[in-house]
């Protein structure tokens, strides 16, 4: 699984391919370079010999007695005379009908060995090769050539000159060497180069994977920054859609809003024509249509808010800062709560706090509540909000109190019910907390309803935080 | 008590006109933005009934001019969007209390009477005076108990009055805060009111303060 993970990385291809291509192209190169110096080193080891052999078949001649005779004194090379020096020279006697005497005739340096060789069928003046072991089992490189010496004699002649291979194969080992610690050394560098390639080109790309980041960790709304020519389409594409999500949510409000306004109106007109003729006389009609009226509006109340709901979509980026939206509806409730004469106690963190979603949607969730808490409450309301610690994705805790009768545990599990209404006294449509509920669930939050300790309710939201901003990111949500 | 009310549904205006009448306001209206600021800022109301949406000139410009021009009247915004955003920006703006679409007439007046008497300062819906008190929900005036029986006008005038008690009130104020705009005022209808009132009130309670105008004296 991890092994995959890495495998389907870009970064991973992108140097797992440079590295198999570079260490077959040095493991090539290195073969090459290697078989040629081979070859040459061998070429010049072979024109030496080539040398030394024309120099002995120059110095051979025959006696009176129509023997072989070279004279030692006539080489020039000091290594004929050492015993095992490396180089050697043998001369054979060839027959007529193939068979040879061999070592007619050596060099100081065989001492007491000869050199053994196939016998093969050599025209007069040809030149042949060998590789074979000589003296203490060295490899030794062999060179051939068929002499006939004057026209009279049907004896024919081998001279063998060899020459020890260990000098050529040592010089070959010690390029081969250093040649493999070179590549070695330059496979090293290209792949640092291929390495730091791979970053840098990748950048762009980890620049993305951070803009992402601050996008989901509601640090921005879009992704920020230039990038390179073949990623921006990509980055532009991408804030195009996000624009494009923000921009469907604020039209389906403003159509909701649109639509409350076009229905709500007429229907306020049928709810007072209805009221001004039950006011005068007893009608049917009347009392029909103010019904109706009313069921419309709850029909209205709920679907608006539930279109609303649903054109809320967990938009990337979003965050609003809690304060100022308590602080808000504080504000609207002193002035609406104002007769009741209540107080708002407002408990707020030392460090803002933010919630990880839309102003209008926490606007709403908190409204409800603190407006059924003061509808509620004896004197006081208290609302307190605190980030849950230690909580990951990090979670934050509002919690709304009032002091009034409370609801006894038996009608707790229905509200929140669509409509579900425990006090037909206090004006209302029955749907704040159903809308609550809905709002809260979208956001993967939770609302829970208890007894508080000085006998009201006591609503706890738990809803998704964003982390602190930096300075000068915080999101459109935030209000001044 | 003088009421302006802006809202440009003439049916719904209509009927809002005449439940507030009904309910002893003297009640101007406007049907569009400018005029509705214009009348509150050059007319005295004692409250504002503001639908949000109006042509030419939204309500919620409307209250923010008023506010930014020093005009303190209560109001209460009338509007079909019931969200919580749009709630905490009209209160932001100046509103004093909303209400949303649609509505029960009765929760309208309540409303309108709380905020004036909020306006005023007074804490309770019945307002008293020695042993004189006006329930401002049901519009009944009594006298130690018993019933006193007012005209339209009468009762106007004594609910102003009511609303400031021991304050000097002149004619003019009494006049711009009992009659419509478009009614033709007469300072000398104020005096025959005031007449006819003092008939029906403990002696004393309604001094003629001279050169400036009338006072509610709270019996010691």
């Amino acid at each position: 699984m991890k092994l995959w993970h890495r495998a389907a990385s870009l970064r991973f291809r992108l140097l797992a391919a440079t590295l198999v291509a570079l260490a077959l192209a040095l493991l090539l190169a290195g073969v090459l370079l290697s078989g040629l110096f081979r070859d040459h080193v061998m070429r010049q080891f072979e024109t030496a010999l080539t040398q030394q052999l024309d120099q002995l078949t120059a110095r051979l001649e025959l006696d009176a007695a129509g023997q072989p005779l070279i004279d030692p004194r006539a080489l020039s090379d000091p290594r004929w005379q050492k015993p095992y020096s490396g180089l050697y020279w043998q001369l054979d006697r060839v027959s007529g009908d193939g068979l040879s005497r061999v070592g007619v005739l050596r060099s100081r340096s065989l001492w007491d060995t000869q050199l053994s060789l196939l016998a093969d069928e050599l025209a007069d003046g040809a030149l042949h090769v060998h590789q074979g072991r000589g003296p203490l089992d060295a490899p030794l490189l062999m060179l051939e050539r068929k002499v006939k010496i004057a026209e009279q004699s049907a004896a024919r002649w081998r001279i063998v000159v060899a020459s020890d291979m260990q000098e050529v194969t040592g010089a070959v080992d010690s390029f081969n060497g250093v040649l493999a610690a070179s590549l070695a050394v330059l496979l090293v560098l290209l792949a640092l180069a291929a390495l730091a390639q791979v970053a840098l080109g990748l950048s762009p790309l980890r620049a993305m994977q951070r803009a992402l980041a601050d996008v989901h960790e509601g640090r921005t709304q879009r992704l920020q920054g230039r990038f390179p020519t073949e990623v921006q389409p990509l980055i532009d594409d991408f804030n195009a859609v996000l624009d494009r999500n923000t921009e469907v949510v604020v039209r389906a409000r403003t159509q909701a809003g649109n639509l409350a306004h076009a229905l709500k109106t007429p229907l306020s007109v049928l709810d007072q024509a209805a009221a001004g003729t039950l006011a005068v006389h007893d009608s049917e009609l009347a009392r029909l249509v103010k019904e109706q009226v009313g069921l419309s509006r709850r029909h209205i109340d709920w679907h608006l808010a539930r279109a609303r709901v649903a054109a809320t979509q967990r938009l990337p980026g979003q965050r609003t800062a809690v304060g100022p939206v308590i602080a808000g509806l504080v504000r609207l409730m002193e002035r609406v709560h104002a007769a009741r004469g209540v107080a708002i106690i407002v408990q707020a963190p030392d460090a803002p706090l933010f919630f990880a979603g839309e102003e209008q949607d926490l606007q709403e969730m908190l409204g409800n509540l603190l407006d059924n808490a003061c509808k509620w409450a004896r004197s006081a309301v208290m609302i307190a909000a605190e980030p849950v610690m230690g909580s990951a994705p990090p979670q934050m805790q509002i919690h709304i109190e009032d002091d009034g009768p409370g609801i006894d545990a038996v009608h707790l599990a229905s509200v929140g019910a669509r409509g579900v209404r425990l006090d037909e006294s206090v004006p209302g449509t029955g749907l704040g907390l159903a809308i609550v509920q809905d709002l809260v669930g979208l956001y993967g939050g939770d609302l829970s309803l208890q007894p508080a300790a000085g006998g009201g309710l006591r609503a706890s939201l738990r809803l998704p935080a964003a982390l602190a901003a930096d300075a000068g990111t915080v999101g459109q949500s935030v209000r001044a | 008590m003088r009421l302006l009310l802006v809202e440009d549904e003439p049916t719904l205006r209509a009927q809002l006109r005449d439940g507030l009448m009904q309910a002893g306001y003297a009640v101007d209206e406007a049907d569009n933005g400018r005029d509705a600021h214009f009348l509150g800022d050059t007319e005295a109301f004692d409250a504002v009934v503001l639908d949000l949406g109006l042509p030419v000139l939204d309500g919620l410009t409307v209250l923010k001019r008023w506010r930014e021009g020093g005009r303190t009247m209560p109001v209460l915004i009338l509007t079909a969007r019931d969200n919580w955003h749009d709630k905490v920006a009209g209160i932001d703006a100046g509103a004093d209390d909303y209400l949303t679409k649609p509505f029960h007439m009765e929760e309208l007046l309540a409303r309108v009477r709380a905020l004036i008497r909020r306006a005023s300062g007074l804490a309770s819906a019945v307002l008293q005076c020695g042993a004189l008190a006006l329930d401002t929900r049901s519009g009944r005036v009594t006298l130690d108990g018993r019933p006193v029986s007012l005209t339209s006008h009468e009762y106007k005038l004594l609910d102003y009055l009511m609303h400031r008690p021991g304050a000097v009130v002149s004619r003019t104020e009494l006049t711009g805060h009992i009659y419509a705009q478009d009614f033709e005022r007469d300072s000398n209808t104020i005096e025959v009111f005031v007449g006819r009132l003092r008939r029906k009130l403990p002696p004393g309670l309604i001094e003629t303060v001279r050169g400036l105008g009338y006072r509610l004296v709270p019996p010691p």
